[in-house]
């Protein structure tokens, strides 16, 4: 018991000053409770949202496109995407060191990680992998939860009907570089056909979302979003059947197949071969793959219904013969002797026939393919006049199709030889030139505008893209010489003498045309004298092209069509027989659909 | 049967509930903190509390003068369980400081906290300090308080041991000790310090180190620092809402439902939480100092009573000053509030103590 009075104010002093250490103490603890609570509320609760909320950009997803019937050829099909918190990238290289079991990581998939590091967007997320298979996917499922702040996310992705068929007309998708909003680096555009010159339409727009994440890198819930707006659909003219026809009769040449409605400008089919695969395109192709298709000699990602230009041949007779009746009031009657050449000054123009077709007139000039008489021809026509004829038929113009990178080609005249050639135009070019050969070259698409212009008689536009009004003017050519040309064609095909009489479709509805053959060589005068060599005898690259443009029903003209085989020879021999099966087709599967 | 009721009629209910109050603080709490969990930790919680309740009754009935009695045989039954647990204990959280007993794991460094507190009191009742020089007999209260201090650093608990050290300065303090002891002490811990450095583990040195700059590794030590800081500072004046706290229900806060449950409250009931439960902590204890100062001639129940109230008042200040990061992370849960087993019950019965020694001085004045 303590009795010193002075040692119990000694303890009560002692017990007052420990009461005094406890309060500095707790002064101090308000104090810091107050700065963060109080003063630093905003940055602590900026800081615990930058914890736990991450934005993700939603990217649009692409506007479908359609064929003539209704049938999807341009879709979107789920993607699913490996996807690491941005924060956490560092953790990258362990987790696919120890992914690459059941995940496999390509060169180009690590190109493309790289690149995604490198983004400065918006997004809280950078995409590790696209295009996870099935098996990737389960794999990884299972053994998720070793792996924090990874996760799946599904996308809307490019897919095409056929992975050749429509590559050249629809085009492709993929990143661009000169894109500006860092968010849109990771999204797709078209890059040509097609999906390029609607891009706009197809695109939509992005949005965003906020997510709730925790520490472990598990999304909890969406906290707010801005949804994306899915890109315009679009509808076409192609028929996806007869594309697909088309494509399968002429995947193992160098050829091209254009199809146009006469009535509505629409284009059916627009096949180009051989083609690439617009799904491996879309989906990132190998740089080996893309330099294979650079170097291939058979161009495969040149788009030869619009930019493959070739001498029209003999389907060019069909606008030199509608010339003379038009503009230089010639009577078809008038006949020729063809005894196999032309003396023009000091050269000898050859008919393809050797022996001559001997006296033809216009129409049968025509049916046969004579060349002698339309040498002849040729000595009464001026080159400007019958140049300037030729572009009412959009030759040597453009067709003012809807798809991207059209070449309008050559249709000579006098003007054209100064400039080009520094030359004057000589009067024996007139005659290579009334043929189809010489200077001239056009697409296949110009030669079936051509032919669609002659069956309706209207100035045609043609248009992949499906729109609701065609109205066309009439061209001023007279009814009546239209008609002789028509029926010219008419004989071509169904006569027993014409040059594709072989390629005659049976039944009501038939198929008018002209054949061509387009000269890949000059044929020397050595040659002529020992006999012109055949086809077979000489290599590829100097074979003729086979042509063919043509169209059906005769009365009540539907769709005009041009088959270009490259190197195959004369028209007649491949051009027209294809054309045949393609136009039956068409026909038939209209009739089935309508 | 009078008697009890005589007893528990003359409780300082006051101080009861006020205690009470502190401890449903704590269920709330775990009750959001577990909710998303699969495991019954809330259930578990609850049970200990009304157990700790009883218990703090239980003692409350007691005698003062019987612990009084046995203060040094408690003594050495609880350094025996705790040179049981050092060496032959269970392991967790890297530490072997567990005994089970009944299914349940006890951690004797807790109850030595209370052995040695009336283990002081006791001798500094019984010995009068007659001359402030005469250091020699102190050799025995500082032998009586390094000998377990010891073995829990070498469990390791630096927690704990830290706690021991600095109520045992200030009860050393109240008992009259002269100034140069203090300054004989300080400048020994001055000396010993780097000895004392070399002996921690790694992680502990880096838990201080990261105390002084935590921004400068946010993904290491510093994490828990920093997030902690964050939820309590987002929580603003008025707090998220109960179960709403971000930081952690979307487990940024590490061991939200121990250690770091302070932060929980701050970042969801806000500074009018945490000013709230520290304003509990301060009533209790300028509660404790007036019902020990009643015994300004009974040093037993005074030093007892404020050895006690020290124990609890550090360890709330210094657990709520380390997530706020004014102290390094030592790993001491909030008393009454975290959820807890043996230290807990440990504070329950200090406050059992309390209430008796209270109770004892209505019928002795």
């Amino acid at each position: 018991m303590i009795k010193n009075k002075n040692s119990l104010q000694l303890l009560k002093r002692r017990s007052f000053l420990l009461g005094g250490i406890k309060s500095i103490f707790t002064l101090v603890v308000f104090g810091k409770l107050y700065y963060l609570q109080i003063l630093n509320k905003s940055k602590y609760g900026k800081l615990s949202d930058l914890n736990r909320i991450k934005v993700k950009i939603l990217y649009p997803e692409r506007g479908i496109i359609y064929d003539f019937f209704g049938k999807q050829i341009a879709l979107n099909r789920p993607d699913y995407q490996l996807n690491i918190f941005k924060e956490k990238s560092e953790l990258i290289n362990s987790y696919i060191s120890k992914l690459q079991d059941v995940i496999n990581f390509s060169d180009e998939d690590f190109l493309q990680l790289r690149q995604n590091l490198q983004n400065k967007d918006i997004s809280d997320f950078i995409i590790v992998k696209k295009n996870l298979n099935w098996n990737e996917l389960q794999a990884f499922e299972l053994i998720s939860n070793k792996f924090p702040f990874l996760f799946i996310n599904k996308e809307k992705v490019r897919s095409y009907k056929d992975d050749y068929v429509f590559s050249h007309v629809l085009g492709y998708v993929g990143y661009r570089n000169d894109i500006e909003d860092p968010k849109l680096k990771n999204l797709k555009f078209g890059i040509s056909g097609l999906e390029q010159l609607f891009d706009k339409k197809l695109i939509g727009t992005d949005g965003w979302i906020k997510l709730e994440t925790n520490s472990k890198g598990r999304i909890k819930k969406e906290l707010q979003k801005k949804i994306s707006i899915p890109g315009q659909n679009i509808k076409t003219n192609l028929i996806a059947a007869v594309q697909e026809y088309s494509y399968s009769l002429l995947k193992d040449m160098n050829a091209s197949a254009v199809m146009i409605n006469c009535k509505t400008g629409g284009v059916n089919c627009l096949v180009s071969t051989p083609s690439f695969d617009n799904n491996e395109f879309s989906n990132g192709v190998s740089n080996e793959k893309w330099k294979d298709l650079i170097n291939n000699e058979s161009k495969p990602l040149l788009n030869r219904c619009t930019a493959g230009l070739y001498s029209p041949g003999s389907t060019y007779k069909l606008i030199t013969a509608l010339f003379v009746l038009e503009n230089l009031n010639f009577d078809p009657k008038t006949e020729f002797f063809c005894p196999g050449f032309v003396e023009f000054g000091n050269r000898k123009f050859h008919c393809w026939k050797k022996e001559g077709h001997g006296s033809v007139n216009l129409k049968e000039a025509i049916k046969k393919s004579c060349d002698c008489y339309f040498y002849n021809l040729a000595r009464i026509i001026k080159i400007d006049p019958l140049s300037n004829f030729s572009k009412k038929f959009t030759l040597g113009k453009k067709t003012e199709i809807d798809i991207p990178n059209e070449l309008i080609g050559i249709m000579p005249d006098s003007k054209w030889k100064i400039n080009k050639k520094g030359e004057r135009w000589q009067k024996g070019e007139t005659l290579n030139t009334v043929i189809g050969q010489g200077f001239m070259l056009s697409t296949p698409l110009q030669i079936t505008v051509m032919t669609a212009i002659i069956a309706s008689g209207k100035k045609i536009t043609p248009s992949i893209l499906k729109s609701s009004i065609a109205f066309f003017e009439d061209i001023d050519v007279s009814l009546s010489n239209l008609e002789f040309i028509r029926k010219s064609m008419y004989a071509v095909v169904n006569e027993w003498d014409g040059t594709a009489y072989a390629s005659r479709l049976p039944g009501k509805f038939k198929m008018v045309g002209k054949t061509g053959t387009s000269q890949v060589r000059k044929i020397s005068k050595e040659e002529r004298e020992s006999g012109v060599l055949k086809n077979e005898e000489i290599a590829y690259k100097l074979r003729d092209h086979s042509i063919f443009t043509g169209f059906a029903p005769f009365d009540n003209p539907e769709f005009a069509l041009t088959v270009v085989a490259e190197h195959m020879g004369s028209g007649s021999k491949v051009a027209a027989p294809v054309a045949k099966k393609i136009m039956k087709f068409t026909l038939d599967h209209i009739k089935r659909n309508t | 049967m009078t008697e009890i009721f005589i007893k528990i009629k003359n409780l300082n209910w006051f101080y009861f509930f006020t205690v009470s109050f502190l401890s449903f603080v704590g269920v709330v709490m775990i009750y959001s903190a577990t909710s998303a969990m699969e495991n019954n930790i809330f259930i578990n919680h609850l049970t200990k509390v009304f157990l700790g309740l009883a218990v703090m009754t239980l003692v409350s009935l007691i005698e003062i003068d019987f612990w009084k009695k046995n203060a040094f045989y408690l003594y050495i039954f609880f350094l025996f369980l705790l040179i049981w647990a050092s060496f032959y204990g269970h392991i967790g959280k890297g530490s072997r400081r567990w005994i089970e007993f009944l299914g349940f794991y006890i951690q004797p460094s807790e109850f030595m906290k209370i052995a040695i507190i009336m283990a002081l009191a006791k001798f500094f009742d019984e010995k009068q300090i007659k001359d402030p020089r005469d250091y020699f007999f102190l050799v025995l209260p500082i032998f009586l308080i390094l000998l377990p201090v010891g073995l829990i650093l070498k469990q390791p608990d630096l927690g704990t041991a830290v706690i021991i050290l600095l109520f045992c300065f200030f009860i050393f303090y109240i008992a009259g000790l002269s100034w140069k002891f203090f300054g004989l002490i300080i400048s020994t811990m001055l000396m010993i310090t780097p000895y004392i450095w070399s002996l921690l583990k790694n992680y502990q040195k880096q838990r201080i180190l990261t105390l002084f700059n935590p921004e400068n590794d946010p993904l290491g030590s510093g994490y828990h620092i920093i997030q902690s800081q964050i939820a309590i500072g987002s929580g603003g004046f008025f707090g998220k809402g109960w179960r709403e706290g971000t930081q952690s229900h979307l487990d940024f806060l590490p061991e939200k439902h121990t250690d770091f449950i302070f932060s929980m409250l701050g970042e969801e009931f806000g500074f009018l939480g945490t000013f709230s439960v520290i304003g509990l902590i301060i009533t209790i204890t300028l509660v404790t100092y007036h019902i020990s100062n009643k015994f300004d001639r009974d040093n037993f129940k005074r030093i007892l009573g404020i050895g006690i109230i020290t124990n609890f008042f550090l360890a709330a200040m210094i657990n709520i000053s380390m997530v706020i990061g004014i102290l390094p992370v030592v790993g001491l849960p909030l008393p009454l509030v975290s959820y807890g087993g043996s230290s807990m019950l440990t504070y329950f019965i200090g406050f059992g103590l309390i209430l008796s020694m209270d109770r004892s001085s209505k019928h002795n004045f």
